[in-house]
């Protein structure tokens, strides 16, 4: 039973681009002396990958990275150019807002509608079409066309039918972000106790906490060509990594393309010879432990400062400092800032620290990442941003710690229910 | 290439999306699918007055010989539920597969299923338009068995226009003049083929291209057997077959070709 869901090998996706074909006629009998090599557009390119019979899988990458191509020849939409995709379990689709839905007819005719072509019958239909109803929250609207309806209710109702048609494989490309907040968890409460009943979810998503928390697998796409495959947080830390580095270069090429216009010499404000124009950045970051000492590592609840040394070329108002912590599996373990917690820095300028000061550490033993980041007031711009660039190694203290990551330090006690219960007991 | 099989067993969607095709056509109108015979009868008036009456069109005798002098009108009638099931399915097989591609790029189905619910719709409708021409030739009493064949009569044409249908519909995604020119093309098909006009008078050149049309093989069967009351020629019969089983086996398999081709530029 440990059996491959879907196999994908070697899957390359060529379109052939609108520009270049007669569209009309006229344009095929004129262009017949013309070049007879067409612009050709490389989707998909030799992508092999497997997923598990009842895993969470997602794919990840940027916009154009063929994600949702590679979806619709799992879905066999599209016919892959070469290679092949194998597929096991009867399939449900969502791939966009409110596929199918007919505008002028009813929220009622268009679930038919809709779960018909998900492969259901009539009766079948009968039978969840009150749970697919109440699970989109539509109620009052199901006897409206459904084109009155908000792109909310459009989605829920899409998505409802989809997860209610029974499926095997659940391929859900990047629609659940349409909903409101509340609307999402809802979704994915429902994938996870699909994915329980040993259904195979394949998803496209941005949500990197997604990726995380949830996936047991991912594969990265970039340019059609499958980067790597690996378990959810594998993917979600290589894929940030790698987004987190082009958007620095980025940031730096910005930056230095500004500082040769306004006239200053790349290099010229020191620090590593990178143009520096930002009005404040992360000089280091360092520990401090219950002594007041710079220390390597914490220990477990006993204190542990956080000293953040800046530097700033110009007075800015207000920054926001944060930090966030992750485990070594990288998992999400917290994050503040100075706006959170309502400490106000004022103006600050020149050379200084900021501490963080935690009274007891609250972090079992292990190993931590810890990304730093100075903000504007209104915590929009990043002036600088070191994401999970510090080591913090943390000790076993005198007091025995938890399981997991997080010590709460609550207090048990035990108190009786119904004395008269108790009373006759033996 | 989806086998018919593949087709069959997506009934219930095929059924669902004539349903929707219906539904939604009529929605918010007044009259509803009374319109649907409101614009055959709209045009059988008009033929009638300026083909039968202003350039007094004569039809032959019926066949019951109550009637030597021939109703021009009913004659006509025969010939315009042949065509309405012709050119309705030509045109609906066109827009089917336009209205469909928003479903074919999101959820995986054989694209025949579009086709064959917009011709279910069509087939329906021609139907509803038999069963009025043989409520007239009920009333005149110009009736006998052979009208039982009006039956596989359409049931070969409509073969013979979902092929067609078919092949004109996916080369409609790469060339929208398709659709234009077919718009020019079936009206002078309309009058290539015997319908506002008889036969037998005309000769020479005209009445070679007349033969050499398929239209005027069914035109001619259905009046054969509704108006006549006679069978049709065994040269007739062959006819028909042989065009409906080319048309559509050639465009079951060029549609089956091309349609997942086109369906990535829809």
């Amino acid at each position: 039973m440990t059996d491959n869901a879907i196999v994908v090998e070697h899957v390359s996706k060529e379109f052939r681009l609108h520009k270049d074909r007669a569209h009309s006629l006229k344009e095929l009998v004129t262009r017949r002396d013309r070049n007879s090599g067409a612009d050709r557009f490389q989707a998909l390119t030799d992508v092999s990958l497997e997923i598990p019979s009842g895993s969470m899988y997602a794919l990840v990458g940027h916009n154009g990275s063929g994600k949702s191509t590679l979806l619709r020849c799992i879905a066999s939409i599209y016919k892959p150019t070469s290679g092949s995709v194998r597929v096991d379990g009867r399939i449900s689709t969502l791939l966009e807002l409110g596929a199918g839905f007919h505008p002028d007819l009813t929220g009622r005719e268009n679930i038919y509608m809709n779960a018909t072509i998900l492969g259901m019958g009539k009766k079948q239909i009968d039978r969840v079409y009150d749970e697919i109803v109440s699970f989109a929250g539509v109620e009052e609207f199901i006897d409206s066309p459904v084109k009155i309806y908000s792109s909310g209710m459009f989605v829920r109702l899409g998505f409802s039918v989809a997860v209610h048609v029974d499926p095997e494989i659940l391929i859900i490309d990047e629609v659940i972000a349409v909903g409101d907040a509340e609307f999402q968890r809802k979704c994915f409460d429902h994938l996870y106790a699909l994915r329980k009943k040993g259904v195979t979810i394949v998803l496209v998503t941005h949500g990197i906490g997604t990726v995380e928390t949830m996936c047991d697998g991912a594969a990265w796409l970039d340019h059609g060509v499958l980067q790597m495959t690996g378990t959810g947080p594998e993917i979600a830390t290589a894929y940030m990594d790698r987004v987190n580095a082009q958007e620095r270069m980025q940031r730096e090429e910005a930056e230095a393309a500004a500082a040769l216009a306004a006239g200053v010499p790349v290099g010229a404000t020191g620090s590593g010879g990178s143009a520096q124009i930002e009005d404040i950045r992360i000089d280091r970051v360092e520990f401090v432990d219950a002594t007041g000492e710079a220390s390597e590592f914490g220990v477990h609840q006993e204190p542990l400062t956080v000293r953040v040394h800046y530097d700033a070329i110009r007075p800015v108002p207000s920054p926001v400092f944060g930090i966030a912590l992750f485990s070594s599996a990288h998992v999400h373990v917290t994050g503040t800032n100075t706006k959170i917690d309502g400490a106000n820095l004022g103006t600050i300028t020149g050379r200084g620290h900021v501490d963080f000061a935690i009274d007891s550490l609250p972090l079992t033993p292990g190993d931590y990442e810890l990304t730093v980041a100075i903000s504007d007031e209104y915590v929009q711009h990043n002036f600088d941003r070191r994401e999970r660039a510090f080591h913090l190694a943390v000790r076993s203290g005198p007091r025995l710690a938890p399981e997991g990551l997080v010590d709460l330090r609550g207090r048990w006690s035990i108190g009786d229910d119904h004395p008269a219960d108790a009373a006759r007991k033996p | 290439m989806s086998t018919p099989a593949q087709v069959w067993s997506y009934r219930n969607l095929i059924a669902n999306l004539a349903q929707r095709d219906l539904k939604a056509r009529y929605k918010r109108s007044l009259l509803g699918w009374l319109w649907s015979l409101l614009n055959p009868a709209a045009n059988l008036g008009i033929y009638t007055l300026v083909f039968g009456v202003f350039l007094k069109g004569s039809a032959p005798g019926m066949g019951d010989g109550q009637h030597p002098e021939g109703i021009f009108a009913l004659y006509l009638f025969c010939g315009l539920v042949v065509w309405n099931l012709f050119s309705g399915t030509i045109n609906i097989s066109i827009s089917s597969f336009q209205s469909a591609g928003q479903l074919l790029t999101r959820t995986y189905f054989p694209p025949e299923c579009p086709m064959v619910a917009g011709l279910a719709n069509v087939v329906l409708q021609a139907l509803i338009e038999a069963g009025i021409l043989m409520f007239f030739m009920i009333i005149v009493t110009n009736v006998a068995w052979t009208a039982m064949l009006i039956i596989p009569i359409l049931a070969l044409l409509a073969c013979f226009a979902f092929g067609l249908g078919l092949v004109l519909a996916v080369l409609n995604v790469r060339y929208r003049d398709v659709a234009y020119l077919m718009g020019i093309l079936l009206q002078v098909w309309f009058y290539a083929t015997p319908i506002v006009y008889a036969l037998d008078p005309i000769e020479g050149p005209a009445r070679r291209v007349i033969d050499a049309n398929p239209m005027t093989s069914f035109v001619y069967a259905m009046r054969q057997v509704a108006y006549s009351l006679d069978t049709p020629t065994l040269t007739n019969w062959v006819v028909m077959v042989v065009t409906a089983a080319v048309s559509l086996v050639g465009g079951w398999i060029i549609f089956g070709r091309l349609a997942p081709r086109v369906i990535e530029e829809l």
